[in-house]
């Protein structure tokens, strides 16, 4: 193959420079996304007394949010593919920023769930999926890598936001901190503007991206587009997105092989997480020794998503990435299942590191494999299609594990299930993967034949 | 006539020497036993039962039947130093009317669990005990036709406070709630003070603002419209009783109203500042910007197309 120079190879992506600091954007953005609503049960105890709530109606506060996190992800895949990651990351800065605010003026608990739970998760949502997104667009062949750094931002900031909020807490009241709190995610503006728009690939990169999905002739198309001049290739930059959702990912075998293996496989996610301290707490450790578990958890989790990100990244796993993603699942479920025979605080505590080290595999390569499967240009309506979707199993899945320790009484249950829904949704991924990487290199095959006839015939062209 | 009179005088004389002597010898038997019964003396040893009897009222002839008389052991104090050897209050229904139906434990007025049952001589064992176990304990035996008797012995303890807020942090204006809690009995008396000077002094209601609500062995003390010059402080509560007396210190911390502010204003100026420098240091090299992605980038991808290639080929 022997492609026209300028074309191409203008649109390939940085792989690095200013790449980095869009990844330091991202690690802010995601760091805030998905530890702040887990940061902010810190003031839930005292907000309770102060309200007169009950726990469970104080919990929504958090619910709500992380709802509203998920269920706005189409909306912002919609701005991002019309206007572009920066502003859309900006206007959730400012958005979060304005419901904290309002939420600190607030009397009742109705006026936090809005403020605090959807203004505030929605703005969160604006700056997740805009941070995903942009990492495709600027890396190509480090993007394993740099999708761990970004995602290493979710515990960094859970572990440093969380003695932050107690402090602000003791030393300011609860609607003092919400003020600062508000300022404090005015930084997310600060990361969506590090996150300069970069022109992406035409669609002659698409073939290799998204690995065979569209077909030759509308290369020829956009090379005889881009060709032209530079000013075109500007506005190409906003032309070249579909305008709306993309929704005919839901024809796309890949996407759909992911989007069911997630959505199983957040059912028993997220759970462990929320039980780990109660369950430690039922074998009679003291409430200090079942907190430092979860820091130990953090801590593990974020040297883990770098290193899964760079393991992700050797020429050995990256073509078999869909393989180390199930097996990443895989070793999940099967810590899950292990966890009841652990006893003692040796035994809990091991279980953390490599509940630990599993978390962050899994987190790590979580957007890389739909990046893999979907390619950059569509990953941006693919990514909120996706959360939508698994709004539902993250938000389910640790009231139906209460539940289950609510009828048995015993958490041994709880683990069990958990285990063996991510030992399940592993197992899918893998063997759907296995038939879908079988399809793929057979439409590659067939492309690769009608590419060398149509190449041969350009040569031709050229030369005469 | 007048011998008659005479041996009366001295019968009755005689009679009530008699009387005195004995009531004498029987008080002062009272007396010599008391001293035993007081751990202060003998601090390793739990008094033996004594017996006498602290019966009820000595029956007038012409009565209905005898009440009950119940041996119990005497009172106790709890030794300060927390370290008790085993107590054991007994209690022995020595007489009554009828059979007894049950017998069984009360403390503090409120019977306790599975003390239950049908012995004339009933015990309660204390293993370790501690300060809260001190209080007013009764043994009772219930009869079926009659009302049911019962003996009270007292454990007494030095008030230990085991309870209160070790510091509280208000905005002005709010009202704080500090408290104590203590064990002990009798219920000690609560006094609060403030630190001032180096001094603890008693607190000054002039403002009335101040209210302490004191209930057996617990205190509030609450103050409305926190002022932020003049409440900020320790506080100490003190419990005593007539075996000993405790206290401790809460700290309370008035916060400013708008002490938020600073901070805020901190952070709103870090970002502005992060922001413009971004802004301008993208500005500052936009026209390079539009030539990166031009005809220099094809120099450097060069290598990136080729690694490129290779790595699709794989995928």
């Amino acid at each position: 193959m022997s492609p026209a120079p300028a074309s191409i190879l203008r649109d390939t992506p940085p792989d690095g420079g200013w790449g980095w600091a869009v990844v330091f954007g991202a690690f802010i953005s995601i760091g805030f996304s998905y530890a702040f609503p887990k940061a902010l049960t810190v003031f839930f105890k005292d907000i309770q007394l102060i309200f007169g709530a009950s726990y469970s109606q104080i919990a929504w506060i958090s619910s709500i949010m992380l709802a509203a996190m998920y269920a706005g992800g189409p909306i912002s895949s919609i701005l991002v593919n019309r206007y572009g990651s920066r502003p859309v990351v900006i206007a959730g800065g400012v958005m979060c920023g304005i419901g904290m605010v309002t939420a600190s003026f607030g009397n009742t608990i109705t006026h936090l769930y809005i403020c605090v739970g959807v203004v505030g998760g929605f703005g969160l949502s604006f700056n997740l999926q805009p941070s995903v997104t942009i990492i495709g667009k600027y890396f190509q062949v480090k993007r394993p890598l740099a999708n761990g750094l970004a995602m290493a931002g979710s515990p960094v900031f859970l572990c440093t936001l969380a003695p932050i909020n107690q402090f602000l807490f003791n030393q300011f009241g609860w609607r003092g901190s919400f003020f600062i709190l508000g300022a404090l995610l005015l930084n997310c503006c600060v990361a969506g503007s590090l996150m300069r728009p970069i022109c992406p690939k035409p669609t002659g990169g698409q073939l290799t991206q998204t690995n065979g999905t569209p077909k030759r002739p509308t290369t020829d198309r956009s090379e005889a587009q881009v060709n032209g001049h530079n000013t075109q290739l500007e506005k190409g930059c906003l032309e070249n997105f579909n305008k709306f959702l993309d929704l005919s990912l839901f024809k796309h075998r890949g996407f759909l092989i992911y989007i069911v293996g997630n959505a199983v496989m957040f059912f028993g996610f997220f759970a462990p997480v929320v039980f780990l301290a109660p369950y430690a707490l039922s074998h009679g450790f003291d409430e200090y020794s079942s907190a430092f578990l979860l820091s130990i958890m953090g801590f593990v989790d974020m040297f883990a998503r770098p290193l899964t990100g760079l393991m992700a990244n050797t020429k050995w796993i990256r073509p078999r990435i869909q393989y180390f993603f199930s097996f990443a699942i895989i070793y999940n479920g099967l810590c899950h299942l292990l966890c009841p025979l652990a006893s003692g605080y040796g035994g809990l505590a091991a279980y953390s590191v490599f509940f630990g080290i599993a978390f962050g595999m899994v987190c790590a390569l979580l957007f890389e494999t739909l990046m893999d499967l979907v390619g950059p240009q569509r990953f941006s309506s693919a990514v909120g299609l996706a959360t939508i979707i698994e709004c539902c199993p993250v938000l389910l899945g640790p009231p139906i594990g209460g539940a289950l320790v609510d009828t048995f009484g015993d958490y041994k249950y709880l683990y069990l299930m958990c285990g063996a829904v991510m030992v399940f949704a592993g197992l899918f991924l893998f063997v759907m993967n296995i038939y879908n990487y079988r399809m793929l290199e057979r439409e590659r095959r067939q492309e690769e034949g009608q590419g060398d006839e149509s190449e041969a015939e350009e040569t031709k062209l050229s030369h005469a | 006539m007048l011998a008659e009179k005479r041996r009366a005088e001295i019968m009755s004389v005689s009679v009530a020497f008699i009387g005195v002597l004995m009531l004498h010898l029987v008080s002062s038997q009272n007396d010599t036993t008391q001293p035993n019964s007081n751990p202060k003396e003998s601090p390793n040893l739990p008094p033996p039962p004594t017996t006498l009897s602290p019966t009820l009222a000595v029956p007038a002839p012409d009565t209905p039947p005898k009440e009950p008389s119940i041996n119990s052991s005497d009172h106790i104090m709890l030794p300060t130093d927390h370290h008790s050897l085993p107590i054991t209050l007994q209690c022995n229904l020595t007489s009554a009317h009828s059979a007894h139906k049950e017998s069984f434990w009360m403390k503090n007025g409120e019977e306790i669990q599975e003390t239950r049952g049908e012995r004339a001589n009933t015990e309660y064992y204390l293993k370790k005990p501690r300060g809260e176990d001190s209080g007013e304990y009764m043994c009772v035996y219930t009869f079926d036709q009659a009302p049911s008797a019962n003996a009270t012995i007292e454990i007494k303890a030095g008030p230990d406070i085991i309870g209160h807020k070790r510091s509280d942090n208000k905005n002005e204006g709010q009202k704080a709630l500090l408290y104590c809690k203590s064990t002990g009995y009798p219920y000690p008396i609560w006094t609060w003070r403030k630190l001032d000077n180096g001094f603890y002094m008693d607190i000054n209601n002039s403002s009335g603002r101040f209210f302490i609500n004191n209930k057996d062995n617990y205190t509030e003390l609450s103050i409305i419209n926190l002022d932020i010059d003049s409440d900020p402080g320790e506080y100490q509560c003190n419990a005593t009783n007539m075996i000993g007396t405790s206290s401790i210190v809460s700290v309370l911390r008035v916060r400013s109203y708008l002490a938020w502010l600073w901070p805020l204003l901190g952070v709103l100026a870090e970002v502005v500042i992060l922001v413009i420098i971004i802004v301008v240091y993208e500005k500052r090299k936009k026209p390079d910007d539009i030539q990166d992605a031009g005809p220099m980038k094809t120099n450097s991808t060069n290598n990136h197309k080729d690694k490129n290639l290779r790595q699709r080929n794989t995928n």
